[in-house]
């Protein structure tokens, strides 16, 4: 007889969700459906109308911690639908400012992950507040990081949070001489910082992995050796920066993504069955409670290929470093590997930056309404802006946002988990779920969208 | 109140650097005290009315070195918005130590983003030396190009300097002649936020500094903040200025008060005016707006 949990709210992730899980009787679950409970925005529809530059700065604000992601991938939208080809001394700054938010995001998740974890070698749990050691030293190294990460995006960017710098055709401002090498500066010292923070983590985990048992309110779990594993696939579209219909050789394909509704994919309406009050903390929901995921989700289900599809750090090391590890820590430990790249990354592009060069382009088109699309690689994978300009005014927008994809193959990789450990597995994806959710819009037969086809 | 605001020190000083005293509007207090900062590493920066493109029209620029400095020398008779750059500068030019100068009115708005930063992340702890001008009044461009071309007969692009001082708007020419307008024609063309300003000699900088109170070609100095007082002294010890003691010179600071105190007092009067200054239907008077009041 199987029975019904749901944790709601869940925590430790960005954003607004629930888990609603149907548990066998020795609570693993059998399926379960992760879902986002965070109202729709509807930065899509509101766009339609709106100049082409306002609307990345407004599809920005979809999310506080990867503002780059949705600020670069709309502006290279509108660039790619106008057909602009911005300048290198613009891209190189671009490029930066990717590297450095990925290095603050993936240092945040550091914080958002570590209370799940041990001490190696002992049963204490990591408090990120203690001061005591050797915790507050790594709370040190990850804020340092993250303040190197934020000021670096506030010189190439203007602005850590939501950055101004970006516009369509290029960038505002070159940065000086003076702040180039301060960047060089900071840059170097965060290359041995994320050097360390990452072999740290990967230590953190590694203990997880072998532990028979996690602690969770009380109860002794069981860690199962493919704690998180799935069969679905991996969709990325570059390791660090991202792809647009501009390039000669784009990596994404629309006509392989299509999109389907909550109802097609997640459980009905069902009731709480089982609860329990001592789950940290608050306990789950309480027996009895009507729950329907199907009504509830507040995003779509994208596909790729027909199949949701894992985005994030792991595809993107799946796709081009060929790693091959799974599961919810095997997932955690690709986010911890691409901590140097980050570093060396803005190395790399200050050695080609150009501080002297020009970084916006002399002509920018107004559009003629054709189809554009850019992919950016953020913290949490490949977000993919779709847009249609016409005399400089969006008539088409449409966000695919990472967590989105995650959101349906996580769910799948949930089954054979003890439900206590579900929020670990949903973690592992950093979820970012206010960037998940998005419009959702239905053909006349109430079935199968195909954004491609919106106008 | 005090209309000089709290200061530790008042003085009568010129730069001793004949570079600077050449371009200086008074005793260039402001260039010199900037590049005595920036050689020291007090400030790794400064935000100062630069030229612009269109004669006697300032614009707001980052400047890193003695030659930027020497070029943005000189009094510019309008508006110039330094307060602009204040975000940039910590942005894509990489300062960690701003310096700014303005008039009183630009250094409340520097001290209001340092405690009340809306908008302006990280930049409070970056504002290192905050320079104040003594600011009577400001004009529009277009109420300066009145005043040049109309009253004072002279082409923007042929003047030399400009100067407001005993009751009289001077200009000077590069090929020498030198035009005047009474200063009581002037009231038409000040920028009526003029009007509501309480503040003449820079009460909230580090350091102030104007014309008045000392002769020509020196400059009246209040050393106000703690921070002010340190850089001073080291400009001091440089051997950077020529210094008077105030008791000495002539008109000395009982002009200067008397001049803040007729701003003020004009001013405060016109601030209260706005108190009464529409009619409701029931008869009772109307307010405009009064920012130094919560609504």
């Amino acid at each position: 007889m199987s029975k019904v949990v749901e944790i709601s709210p869940t925590t430790r992730h960005e954003g607004h969700s629930k888990l609603v899980l149907k548990v066998n009787d020795e609570g693993i679950i059998e399926r379960g459906d992760w879902l986002s409970i965070t109202p729709v925005r509807g930065i899509e529809k509101l766009a339609i109308g709106k100049t082409m530059e306002q609307v990345p700065k407004i599809a920005s604000r979809v999310c506080g911690i990867c503002p780059i992601a949705h600020t670069l991938a709309a502006t290279e939208a509108m660039e790619a639908s106008i057909g602009v080809e911005i300048p290198e001394d613009a891209k190189l700054l671009r490029y930066i400012l990717q590297c450095a938010n990925r290095m603050h995001s993936h240092a945040i998740h550091n914080i958002l992950t570590l209370p799940d974890m041990y001490i190696p070698g002992t049963d204490t749990k990591i408090n990120p507040f203690t001061k005591e050691e050797p915790v507050r030293s790594v709370a040190l190294r990850i804020q340092r990081l993250r303040e190197i990460g934020q000021t670096i995006g506030e010189m190439v960017g203007g602005e850590a949070i939501h950055p101004s710098n970006p516009r369509v055709g290029g960038m505002y401002m070159n940065i000086t001489p003076r702040a180039k090498a301060k960047i060089y500066d900071l840059a170097k010292e965060a290359r041995v910082l994320a050097q360390d923070q990452m072999e740290f983590m990967i230590a953190i985990l590694r203990n997880y992995q072998n532990r028979d048992f996690a602690e969770v309110g009380g109860t002794e779990v069981p860690i199962p050796k493919d704690l998180g594993y799935h069969n679905q696939g991996y969709m990325a579209t570059d390791p660090v920066y991202g792809s647009s219909s501009l390039d000669e050789n784009p990596t994404w394909y629309p006509e392989r993504f299509t999109e389907v509704r909550p109802w097609d994919w997640y459980m009905g309406e069902m009731e709480v069955s089982e609860a329990d009050p001592n789950y940290p903390i608050g306990g789950t929901t309480p027996v009895g409670t009507k729950t329907w995921p199907q009504m509830q989700a507040c995003t779509g289900v994208p596909l790729y290929d027909g199949q949701p599809v894992e985005v994030g750090p792991r595809a993107r090391l799946v796709q081009f470093k060929n790693y091959d590890e799974k599961g919810a820590i095997g997932l955690q430990i690709a986010r911890q590997m691409e901590y140097p790249e980050t570093a060396y990354g803005i190395i790399n592009a200050l050695d080609a930056l150009n501080t002297s060069g020009d970084v916006v382009a002399d002509y920018i088109p107004q559009g003629d309404g054709s189809l554009g699309w850019a992919a950016n690689e953020a913290p949490r994978g490949t977000d993919v802006h779709m847009a249609q300009v016409r005399d400089g005014r969006v008539e088409y927008f449409s966000m695919l946002v990472p967590t989105t994809w995650n959101f349906p193959t996580c769910s799948r990789a949930l089954e054979g988990a003890p439900w206590r450990l579900a929020e670990v597995i949903m973690r592992a994806y950093d979820p970012c779920v206010s960037c998940a959710t998005h419009m959702l819009v239905v053909d006349e037969d109430k079935r199968i969208v195909t954004q491609k086809l919106i106008q | 109140m005090d209309v000089l605001g709290n200061y530790k020190s008042v003085i009568s000083a010129r730069s001793a650097d004949k570079d600077i005293q050449k371009k200086a509007q008074d005793g260039g207090i402001v260039t010199t005290l900037f590049a005595y900062a920036l050689e020291e590493g007090i400030i790794d920066g400064a935000i100062v009315a630069g030229p612009s493109d269109e004669p006697w029209k300032p614009k707001p620029m980052v400047v890193t070195t003695k030659e930027e400095l020497l070029a943005a020398a000189g009094t510019r008779y309008t508006i110039s918005p330094n307060l602009q750059l204040i975000k940039e500068a910590t942005r894509s030019y990489g300062l960690d130590r701003v310096g700014i100068v303005g008039t009183p009115c630009q250094v409340q708005a520097t001290r209001k983003c340092q405690l009340y930063p809306i908008g302006m992340r990280d930049v409070d702890d970056k504002i290192a030396l905050v320079l104040g001008i003594y600011c009577m009044e400001n004009l529009s461009y277009q109420a300066l190009e009145a005043i040049v071309e109309d009253h004072c007969n002279q082409k923007m692009e042929s003047v030399k300097k400009m100067d407001i001082g005993k009751g009289k708007f001077t200009v000077y020419t590069e090929r020498g002649a030198v035009s005047q307008m009474p200063l009581k024609y002037i009231h038409k063309y000040v920028q009526p936020g003029c009007h509501v300003c309480l503040d003449y000699v820079a009460n909230l900088a580090d350091i102030s500094t104007g014309s008045v109170g000392s002769p020509d070609g020196w400059s009246t100095v209040f050393v106000r903040s703690n921070k002010g007082n340190a850089v001073w002294d080291g400009a001091m010890a440089a051997g950077l200025f020529e210094t008077k003691d105030m008791a000495d010179v002539k008109p000395g600071l009982d002009l200067v008060k008397k001049l803040a105190t007729e701003k003020i007092t004009k001013n405060q009067k016109h601030v209260d005016e706005r108190k009464s200054f529409g009619l409701k239907s029931d008869g009772t008077p109307k307010a405009l707006r009064n920012p130094y009041e919560t609504p």
